[in-house]
Order: structure tokens, then sequence, then C-alpha cells
């Protein structure tokens, strides 16, 4: 008994250690990211804490008169710039009643600043103050921190005296790393270009489920069958080729046929239509192509399915209604059809899922175009985390967006589990050693 | 199949030849077109080739600029698919095994997990499993991607093996622990020989499976030193600046041959997987 369950859970570990890293745990973390802003501008690691324009702003609509100060330059008389004038070699007694007199002091302005320092002794002339001033300058525009106590330990010496609610606006503010939020479903709740998605999506999957997963499957399937051995086999192996073909150049395939330099712009062209792009000129055009293209590869699941369904009938039932007069149509009505709802069912639930989820097609032939007429929601999910032209990736929404598609699959395939009845499929072990 | 042909023996199957034949055409001209449009070139605004080239194949001998070798590529490419499919292979014949004969805490559970994964999208965590790889600094190496596409291919592999072990008799393990033999030595010496098919046939699918991948390839190793083929195709054709397809064929067919070799001659081990059902 245990050496065979030790045996067991060694055997099992390095599957169930790489399901985990790849998969259960991307799962998980795909909801954690969802609830987070991460994109490139804030990095996935941690952030600092940067006081920029952009921050300011930020900050302005909250605290007006907080974020103008903090914009404004500062002019603090400390050891450091004591130190710097000092190096300028001016008149000594400058440094010096400066550092007797004012060390601490802070000024809200230049010209504050500039009056203290008009009136020390030595008399400065005016270029000189400018330039001593200048040495004074403390403005946090424009400066990092890496921490957050650095940060407010920085604000606190140039005489600003924040209280916590304070403190946690200007920190938020200037925070440049992710933080967790809500957000990215609101943005999917309620955009309305979330929403043509969506259609697109729904639209898409449906038409290509309808039209070929199922229906042109269940075609090949049936007059394949009212074949003989030899051609039945060619068509399948033929049909087969679409899903054997790595994606890449099957679609590329699809574009020499469609583009404008491509085979059915040369055909037409010999009747004197002139060259066009099938695949992208409107978005009719698209969809009836990115249906065709996923559709061509999804028929042969549902071909292969629906055949050995098929050949499993027994022969009798044929033989009796043929004696009976029974037309073809009427073979296929009343005998086959009954006979694959189960297979129908089974290919119709596994093919939604691989609709809602693959676009390696559609990103390779039409990249949601043209605009983005043919932009499905796993491809939307792609586009705004992975790839897109502005340059700034949303990891988070995009993480959101694949959620939802996450929680469908989950949710699709426990009904799978139920409905084809796994614990069948589980018998006890005879050997207990 | 024999049988079934006497079955419709009253019924002219010549319609549903044409009728299939005139749809399977767009399919047979756009492979036909693939081979010939590599080693011709024909006259504008003409579909009928009319000189032999091999100016098309240039890629072999001479390097794009800003492309990588073509060498390096199909090399990475041989290398990601083959370590692919011996870690599917290693893994899953042992953790089906597992699951089919040998009694471990949880086996119902992981069971069931195996079969909602493997109807599960795994396209779904590419973002997730991007951010993964960012974090623990395998982004862009041929490790990372690969220990990813060979887990998410894993619940399939798990599940088709257990299948297979399922119809190995029992009695030949009873014998071998009759003998004195442990159960490893059983699995290992008179189980795993009687499933050799199976090996074989999840083998050549996992091998044409992370041979035609290219998803996750483009997003998680992109650079130019781990690139595979099918990123470098892609590459090319998005290059809006030197569209040619009959470049783009020439290294299409020179990475889809051994898929189609492979397919010609296994042609019956692969009906078995696909049919039982997978994504695409």
């Amino acid at each position: 008994m245990r050496t065979s369950r030790t045996l067991g859970l060694i055997m099992i570990a390095p599957a169930a250690i790489m399901i985990l890293l790849f998969f259960l745990m991307p799962v998980v973390l795909t909801a954690v990211f969802s609830l987070t802003n991460m994109s490139t501008a804030t990095g996935i690691s941690g952030g600092a804490y940067q006081v920029t324009q952009a921050a300011v702003n930020r900050l302005t609509t909250d605290m007006p008169e907080l974020a103008a100060a903090i914009a404004g330059p500062r002019f603090v008389i400390d050891e450091e710039g004591v130190a710097a004038l000092e190096a300028l070699k001016l008149k000594p007694g400058l440094a010096a009643e400066l550092r007797a007199e004012h060390l601490g002091e802070v000024f809200a302005s230049r010209r504050e600043a500039e009056r203290v320092i008009k009136a020390l002794k030595d008399r400065p002339s005016t270029r000189e103050v400018k330039r001593i001033s200048d040495l004074f300058n403390r403005s946090v525009l424009n400066t990092r921190f890496e921490t957050r106590q650095a940060l407010l330990e920085s604000l606190r010496k140039l005489g600003f005296n924040l209280g916590p609610e304070e403190q946690e606006a200007v920190a938020k503010a200037t925070y440049t790393g992710w933080v967790w939020t809500a957000d990215n479903f609101r943005t999917i709740g309620n955009s309305p270009d979330m929403a043509q998605i969506f259609l697109n999506t729904a639209f898409y999957v449906a038409v290509t489920l309808l039209f070929f997963n199922v229906g042109y499957a269940l075609f090949l399937a049936l007059t394949t069958h009212y074949m003989a051995a030899a051609t039945a086999s060619i068509f399948r192996a033929v049909w087969l080729l679409p899903r054997i073909t790595p994606v890449v150049i099957y679609v590329l395939m699809w574009k020499w046929l469609t583009w404008d330099n491509g085979f059915l712009s040369l055909f037409m062209g010999q009747f004197g239509y002139p060259p066009r792009n099938y695949l992208l000129d409107n978005a009719q055009g698209a969809w009836f192509f990115v249906i065709l293209i996923n559709g061509f590869i999804g028929a042969s699941m549902g071909m292969l399915v629906f055949s050995s369904a098929i050949k499993a009938i027994p022969e009798t039932q044929f033989h009796a209604s043929e004696v009976d007069g029974a037309s073809r149509w009427q073979q296929i009505r009343y005998i086959i059809l009954p006979q694959l709802r189960w297979p129908i069912l089974f290919v119709t639930c596994y093919q939604t899922l691989s609709l809602l989820a693959s676009f390696n097609e559609i990103l390779l032939s039409t990249r949601g175009g043209p605009g983005r007429a043919t932009e499905v929601w796993s491809l939307a999910a792609y586009h705004t985390a992975l790839q897109n032209y502005t340059g700034n990736l949303e990891y988070g929404l995009g993480a959101a967006m694949a959620l939802v598609l996450v929680v469908i699959g989950v949710i699709l395939s426990l009904i799978y589990l139920r409905v084809f009845r796994y614990d069948t499929l589980i018998s006890k072990p005879l050997i207990e050693d | 199949m024999v049988e079934k042909t006497r079955v419709s023996a009253n019924f002219s199957s010549v319609p549903v030849i044409l009728a299939l034949g005139l749809l399977s055409l767009p399919l047979v001209l756009m492979y036909v077109y693939l081979f010939i449009d590599t080693v011709s070139n024909s006259e504008t605004g003409s579909l009928i080739p009319n000189e032999f080239t091999l100016e098309h194949w240039s890629f072999l001998w001479e390097t794009k600029p800003g492309k990588p070798n073509i060498w390096l590529v199909t090399l990475n490419t041989f290398v990601f698919t083959s370590v692919i499919t011996t870690v599917i292979l290693l893994v899953s014949s042992m953790a089906g095994y597992v699951l089919s004969r040998l009694n471990v805490p949880a086996r119902g559970f992981f069971l069931a997990g195996v079969m909602v994964l493997h109807a599960f999208p795994s396209v779904t965590l590419i973002i997730a499993i991007f951010i993964v790889l960012q974090y623990i600094g395998l982004y862009n190496s041929l490790l990372g991607v690969i220990l990813v596409k060979a887990a998410i291919d894993l619940p399939l592999g798990i599940w088709l093996m257990k299948g297979f072990y399922d119809t190995v008799p029992w009695e030949i393990e009873m014998a071998g622990v009759v003998d004195g033999a442990s159960r490893f030595t059983v699995w290992r010496r008179l189980v795993l020989p009687q499933i050799r098919p199976a090996v074989m046939a999840l083998g050549l699918f996992s091998f044409l499976s992370g041979w035609s991948e290219f998803i996750l390839p483009q997003v998680l190793a992109p650079g130019a030193q781990v690139q595979v083929l099918s990123v470098y195709l892609a590459s090319l054709i998005a290059d809006d600046n030197n569209f040619d397809f009959a470049t783009f064929k020439a290294v299409g067919v020179f990475y889809v041959i051994p898929v189609l070799i492979l397919y010609v001659f296994f042609q019956k081990h692969l009906m078995n997987i696909y049919g039982g059902g997978t994504k695409g």
C-alpha cells in the first residue's frame, strides 16, 4: 500500500508542479492582475515617487492650493546652499551672515528669498542676488524619491506640514508604480467599444460554429459516409490539412488567395475586374474570410468525431431502411441525426471554448481590421495587454478582459465535465500492495 | 469501411463526390500554388508560371537584412520542439500511469482537474504568463517558452496516456507483482512496452503541436537569438516594405515540409488524436 502510494506521488509530482506553476498559477494571477492598473507606464514591479507636472495636475483636482505650492519654487537657507555659496568665492561675509542669521528659514517664493539676500550687510549686486538665490532653490518638481518616506521627509524640510490626508493624496498622485483598482471592470462594463467587441465575438462564434464547426463538419461526415472508402479517406485527408498546417503558413495561403496581388484578383482580372484586397477592403469581406479561415480548421474535428459516430451505428439499421425504400435524406434524418445528438453536443461545447479563446488566425489575417471590424474579445485582450500602437501596454485591463474568458472557460469546462460524466472513467486500482 | 460502401450501394456517390470536390477546390488550389510559386515565376497578371527559378529560395544561403540567420532559427525550432516532446512524453507517461493504476490521494480530483484543463482555453492565460516570465527572468528565453508550452499541452497528454493505460490488461501487472517485481519495475519493463503505439502517437502530436506553435513564442520569446520558424515567417510577412509572396511561400514550404512528411506517414495515428478533441 505505502510503496504504491509513494511511487505514485513521486511519478505524478513533475506533472503536478508544471501544471501548478504554468497553468493554475496564471489562472489565479490573471484575477490578481485584473485588479491592478499595471501597464508599461507603471511597470510590473514596484514604482517610485516622482513629482512631475502630471502628478501635480492630478493633485490639483482635489487640493489645488497644495498642488500649486508643491509645483512652485521653494527657497530654503540650508547648510548645503551656504557651502555652495562659499565655493562661489563672493564676499565671505554673505555666507557667514546667512549661516549665522537665517539658517533654516523657508521662503515660499523667489521674491521673498531675494528680499532677505538683498538686505544682507555686504549688499550684493542684483546679478549676485539672483545667483545666490538660485543656490537655495529647493523645489521638488521633477525629483524622484525611492520611498514614500523620502518624499514626505523632503516635503517637511521644505516647510510643508501635511496632515495624514494630504500625505496620502500627495503620495498617491506622485506614485509611479501600479496600484489596486477595480476600474478595469468599470471600463469593460461601460465602454461602447467593449460592447461592440462583445457583439463581434458573439457573431463570430455563433456563425462559425453553426456553419462550419458543426454544420459543415456534419456535411463532410455524411458525404464521406456515402462514398467508397478510398475516396472518403482522400477527402478526409484534404480537410484535415488546415488543422495540420502551421497557422502562419495557413493564413499566408489565404492572404495569397485574397489580396490585391493574389489569386482572386488575378482570376477576376481575366474577366476585366480591377484587382482589390478581398480580405481587407470592407468589413463584410473581412468577416466572410475570417469565418472561412477559422471554419475550415474547425470543420475537421467535427468531421472526425461525427464520422466515427456514424461508423458506430449498426449496419442493420441502414439495411432495414433501404429494404423499406428509405431515401438517402430519410436515412440521414431518421437514422443518423438522432444518434449524433451527443457527439454534436460535445463538439459544440468544445468548439465554443476554442473559438472564444483562439485569436491566432484573426491576428495573422486581418489583425482585427479593417478598422476594428473583426476585433474579437480574445484578440482585443491581446491588443490591449501585449501589442498595441500607442505603446502603453495595459496589462491590468488586458488581464481583466482575459479573466472574462477564463471564467467562461472554467464554467463551460465544468459543465462539460458533468455532462460527459468523468466519474464513469475512474475505476479503483485492482492491485493494492 | 468496406461494408459501409455496400450499405449505400443503392445510391450513386457521384453527386456527393462532385459537390465535395468543388468545395475542396480552394484548399487544393492554395496548396498546389504554395508549392508551384516557390520554384517559378509568372508574368504579371497571369496565373500560369512561365519559368523555373530558385531565386525565392535564396533565404537559405543569404541572411536577410535585419532578420536572424535561417539556420539558427531552424535550430531553435528543433530544440524547442524536441525538448517539448521529450518533456511531455516523460511527464505524461508517468502521470498517466499513476492516474490509471496507482492509488494516490486526491486521484479523482486530479483526474477531474486534468480533464477540465484539457478543455480549458489556455491562450487566455498568456497575459499572466507573460508577466510571470518577466518576474522570474525567463522572458525572451527558449527555456521559459518551452516550459510554458509543455505545461499547457500536458493535460491532453496525461489524459490520452491514462486512456491508453486503461486498455492494458491488469493480468500483466498482476503477473509481474506476483513474481516479485516492484510497481516501478512493472511499469518500466512490462506496461510501458505495451503502450508503445500510444507513446508514438503522443510524441508525434506533441512534435507537430510544438512545431506549429506561434502565439506563445511570438509573445514570450520574440528576440532574434531565440526566434523559431513560425515567428520568423510571421515577421517576414508583417514587414510591408519587402512584400513578396513567392519568398514567403518558399520559407513557408521550408517550414511545413517536416509537418507534411510526418502527416503523410503517420496519418492514422494522428486521426485518433485529433478525433479525440484538441484545440482549434
